[in-house]
């Protein structure tokens, strides 16, 4: 996961990605969406392929980007985790409030 | 998302999770559980551990440093598994402090073998209603998620306790 989430902290990386959320592309159309240089997009491109985020499927001379669910899915699933834990937290922060409110009252019978 | 945080831009891709509770209580309260050592001690997890606070000074920029202490048998043999000290030394500061009306709370994540020391963030923010409370905490996920990562998989089980719970109420 940590590489999950190292790969999408650069911000063009996340631009690629928001490109091809519109379906696969070719680089030349990602280069002129995304408005970042052809060696840029092919770079990060490949990062993106190595780390699982994008497909590549060849079509003759083209080759055409798109995004796989994979790695969106792990990053939900943790994430998810992750909510869990706060929800869990919190839950404990409203019992430890009720301690004090009773241990309050133990002390203040008259109120 | 992570553009409009606080955190290093680009540190992390995830948007900031937030949760918002009311409490059919004080302000004050609610303001104690964070601010003081016997609050924060009363419910700061996770589940499995207690914390004992060595420093807690209340201003900002004050020190909050506590250890973290595997307290239940699952917690220990959970800790042990991963080959993690039962008892963790931990160090934070709120950067903002303005009472009964928010605090930002940052810890060092200083413990993860093989990373670069970073600062996670915990934005609250607190708001009378009536005679009653809401606090709204955003917490930004960690740039590097393995520590919670492990805290998921080492405690999956009492996880699935709350769910149950959840499910049931």
């Amino acid at each position: 996961m940590q590489t999950t989430f190292e790969t999408l902290a650069d911000p063009t990386r996340r631009r690629i990605v928001e490109t091809l959320r519109g379906g696969e592309q070719q680089v030349n159309d990602i280069v002129l969406q995304a408005g970042i240089h052809q060696s840029g997009v092919s770079r990060h491109l490949r990062i993106l392929h190595e780390s699982g985020f994008v497909s590549v499927r060849p079509d003759g001379q083209r080759r055409f980007y798109a995004l796989r669910a994979e790695p969106f899915r792990e990053m939900e699933a943790w994430l998810a985790g992750y909510h869990q834990l706060w929800e869990a937290r919190l839950d404990r922060f409203g019992a430890a409030l009720e301690r004090r409110k009773s241990a309050r009252s133990r002390k203040e019978p008259g109120q | 998302m992570s553009d409009n945080c606080n955190l290093d831009a680009g540190d992390t891709p995830l948007a900031p999770a937030v949760f918002e509770r009311t409490y059919n209580t004080s302000i004050e309260e609610l303001w104690a559980l964070w601010a003081t050592k016997d609050g924060f001690e009363s419910w700061w997890g996770p589940e499995g551990f207690r914390v004992e606070v060595h420093k807690l000074e209340p201003r900002s920029g004050g020190a909050l440093h506590y250890d973290m202490i595997a307290d239940t048998p699952e917690a220990i043999a959970a800790m042990k598994q991963m080959g993690q000290p039962l008892s963790h030394n931990t160090k934070g500061w709120y950067e903002e402090f303005a009472p009964h009306t928010r605090l930002t709370l940052k810890h060092l994540i200083d413990f993860i073998a093989g990373t670069e020391p970073y600062e996670s963030l915990i934005e609250v923010d607190f708001e009378a209603l009536g005679d009653m409370a809401r606090m709204i905490v955003t917490a930004h996920p960690h740039r590097d998620a393995h520590w919670t990562r492990m805290s998921i998989e080492g405690f999956r089980g009492q996880l699935t306790k709350l769910d149950r719970r959840y499910d049931a109420g």
